[in-house]
C-alpha cells in the first residue's frame, strides 16, 4: 500500500476505535450497543490489517489474546445473569434497577451504573458483548487473510514445480 | 460533575486495545511522540464535536471518547512495546549456535 495510506490509517484507526467504544457506552439509551460498537472497533482493526498486512498491523491480536477476551466476555455475561438468578430468582434480572423491588439496597448499589440514567447492568452487558464481538469479528478476518496467504503460497509452489 | 461509568468502562476498553499496539520496528513505520500528541488533539476535537454523549450534561466533551483515547495511550505506554523482529531472530540464532 502507498505511504500516504500507511501514515493516515493508524491515527484514523485510533479515532474509529474511540467512536466504537463511545457507541458501546451509549448503548443503553441511544441506537448502538455492544454488537454495533464491537463491529466498529473490529472495522478499525480490519482497516489496519488491510493496509499494513497481516504481518505488520499496528494493532496485533494474538491467538491467546482473542481466546482470553472471548472467554472473559462470555463468562462475564453468564456471571451477570447468574447474579440476577442468585439474588432475585430471575436469570439476567436487572439488579441495578430492581423494578420489582425484591433485592436489598446494597446489592442494587453494587450493580448500578454510575450515570444519570442508572441503567443497571445493561451497560455492563453492552461492554462484555462489545468485547466479544470485537475479537470475534477480528478473528474471522485474521483467519480469512491467513487462508488467503496460504493459498497464494500454495499457488506459487505449484507454479515453481511446473 | 463527570460521571464515573463511561470514564471507567471507556478507559478499560481503551487500555485493553492500547496494550495491543505493537509496531514492528523493521516495517519502516515510525510514529513519534509528536504524532501521538496530534492524534490526541484530533481526538479531543472529535469528542468536542460529538458533544456530551449520550444525552449527558456533565461536560462539553464526549467523556467516554476522551477516556478511551487516554486509555489507549496509557495501555500503549505500559504494555504496548514495539517488536524488534531481526534482533529477536539474531538472539535465537545465537542461542542455537
Amino acid at each position: 500500500m502507498s505511504t500516504i495510506l500507511k501514515i493516515f490509517i493508524f491515527p484514523a484507526t485510533l479515532i474509529i476505535i474511540c467512536l466504537g467504544v463511545n457507541t458501546i457506552l451509549g448503548g443503553h439509551i441511544t441506537p448502538g450497543g455492544g454488537f454495533q460498537g464491537g463491529a466498529i472497533i473490529a472495522g478499525a482493526f480490519i482497516f489496519g490489517v488491510v493496509i499494513y498486512g497481516l504481518k505488520d498491523p499496528p494493532i496485533k491480536f494474538s491467538h491467546d489474546f482473542i481466546a482470553r477476551m472471548e472467554s472473559i466476555g462470555a463468562l462475564a455475561y453468564v456471571f451477570l445473569g447468574l447474579a440476577g438468578l442468585i439474588f432475585s430468582g430471575f436469570y439476567l434480572y436487572n439488579l441495578g434497577v430492581d423494578l420489582y423491588g425484591i433485592i436489598p439496597g446494597f446489592i442494587q448499589n453494587i450493580f448500578d451504573y454510575p450515570d444519570p440514567i442508572h441503567a443497571g447492568i445493561i451497560p455492563y452487558l453492552n461492554f462484555v458483548v462489545g468485547l466479544k464481538v470485537l475479537v470475534g469479528l477480528s478473528a474471522v478476518v485474521i483467519a480469512f487473510l491467513g487462508f488467503k496467504n496460504e493459498m497464494d503460497e500454495d499457488e506459487e509452489n505449484i507454479e515453481e514445480i511446473e | 460533575m463527570l460521571y464515573a461509568g463511561p470514564l471507567i468502562l471507556g478507559f478499560i476498553l481503551g487500555f485493553i486495545l492500547g496494550s495491543r499496539i505493537k509496531f514492528n520496528t523493521d516495517s519502516g513505520l515510525n510514529f513519534t511522540i509528536g504524532s501521538y500528541i496530534v492524534i490526541f488533539i484530533a481526538a479531543l476535537v472529535a469528542a468536542y464535536l460529538i458533544g456530551p454523549f449520550p444525552y449527558y450534561t456533565d461536560s462539553p466533551f464526549a467523556s467516554g471518547f476522551v477516556a478511551t483515547i487516554v486509555g489507549i495511550f496509557v495501555g500503549k505506554i505500559i504494555l504496548g512495546r514495539d517488536i524488534k523482529e531481526k534482533k529477536e531472530n539474531d538472539k535465537e540464532e545465537n542461542i542455537s549456535k
